[in-house]
């Protein structure tokens, strides 16, 4: 199954999310006009993000965000773990 | 602290931020001074934040069309219409320790000669965090701040008389985009130096070029034999590439 959406970060930036999966997420892409560095992180963390299973709260899915990010020391401008786990659980649950 | 400053030259978009990227690079390294530089793009482009997908924002097919080229940026934030009549982009690259570290207060601070260098032309203009200078709740310049190694590369630009119509011909706009900012049109977002001032654009770039070095002490200068060289090997192996422009 395909899903995509975006979520518009309340004084912040857009994020949106395009995700192929199944009972897990096999392929997800994270864009945006959000600020994030180092910038390779994004990366990282779609290659963490692929096998989480789709059934995980969106409370689960943010920390699992967060906290891949924050093992990166990742700055983020505009964009929060919160709104890109809202953007993939809505994504998946379409 | 001696700052060098590049005068306003005109470049295609690979080389563009091929060059900006070699400076970040040289900062972090030692082997590059503090640098301003105020460019052109030649063809006309449009850049897009590195997070963007290229189809998502850029109707690449209108590009092709009128002969317009495009870009990801190796910082964030949104897609830029680059027109080459109509617009001047500013980069500064520099040790991260000359700016504060909030990232918010060094935008400001680097919006600061943007607003600066507008203000001596009689235009008020206001930075409207995260990265925009507006003037009358309209967008007058948008910018863009990455840090890496201990360097800061912030680029940003000035609306001169840009072409709008063309600009949202080659820019896909989200209607969450908009919606957030309750106005309908995004056309009626945007404004440009020449709607406030007869100031030309050499006086925009004198003015731009003195908000930026007021309190500096600077020479003017050019790229090191280094620096081209990387900058060229670059724009040749990354920003002209497909595999970069539409790796999102």
């Amino acid at each position: 199954m395909e899903g995509s959406a975006k979520v518009k970060v309340p004084g912040g930036k857009l994020v949106a999310v395009k995700v192929e999966y199944n009972s897990a997420i096999e392929k997800i892409k994270i864009t945006g006009d959000f600020f994030m560095y180092p910038e390779s992180a994004l990366g990282e963390l779609e290659k963490i993000l692929v096998g989480v299973n789709v059934g995980e709260s969106e409370e689960n899915l943010a920390y699992t965000v967060y906290e891949t990010l924050h093992r990166s020391r990742v700055t983020m401008i505009g964009v929060t773990p919160e709104a890109i786990a809202s953007a993939i659980k809505r994504a998946v649950s379409k | 602290m001696r700052w060098r400053v590049i005068r306003l030259e005109t470049r295609n978009a690979y080389s563009n931020m091929a060059i900006d990227n070699a400076l970040i690079e040289g900062q972090k390294s030692g082997a590059s001074q503090p640098t301003i530089r105020f460019y052109k793009w030649l063809p006309s482009a449009v850049s897009i934040g590195n997070f963007q997908g290229m189809n998502d924002e850029v109707d690449i097919d209108r590009c092709k069309e009128l002969g317009i080229s495009y870009v990801r940026r190796i910082t964030g934030g949104g897609a830029v219409y680059h027109d080459n009549k109509g617009e001047i982009t500013y980069s500064i690259i520099a040790p991260e320790a000359l700016f504060p570290k909030g990232i918010i207060e060094s935008y400001r601070i680097i919006c600061g000669y943007v607003i600066a260098g507008l203000g001596s032309l009689g235009i008020t203009a206001s930075f409207a965090p995260i990265n925009d200078i507006l003037v009358n709740g309209k967008k007058i310049s948008g910018n863009a701040q990455t840090r890496r190694g201990g360097a800061i590369l912030q680029h940003g630009t000035v609306l001169y008389d840009t072409d709008v119509r063309t600009m949202f011909s080659v820019l896909k706009i989200s209607s969450e985009k908009i919606s957030d900012k309750m106005i309908k049109s995004a056309e009626e977002r945007v404004t440009r130096v020449k709607d406030y001032s007869d100031v030309s654009q050499e006086g925009l770039y004198e003015a731009l070029l003195k908000g930026f070095t007021s309190g500096k002490d600077y020479d003017f200068g050019n790229y090191t034999k280094e620096e081209t060289k990387r900058a060229e090997s670059l724009e040749k192996e990354i920003y002209s590439q497909d595999a970069w422009n539409f790796s999102r």
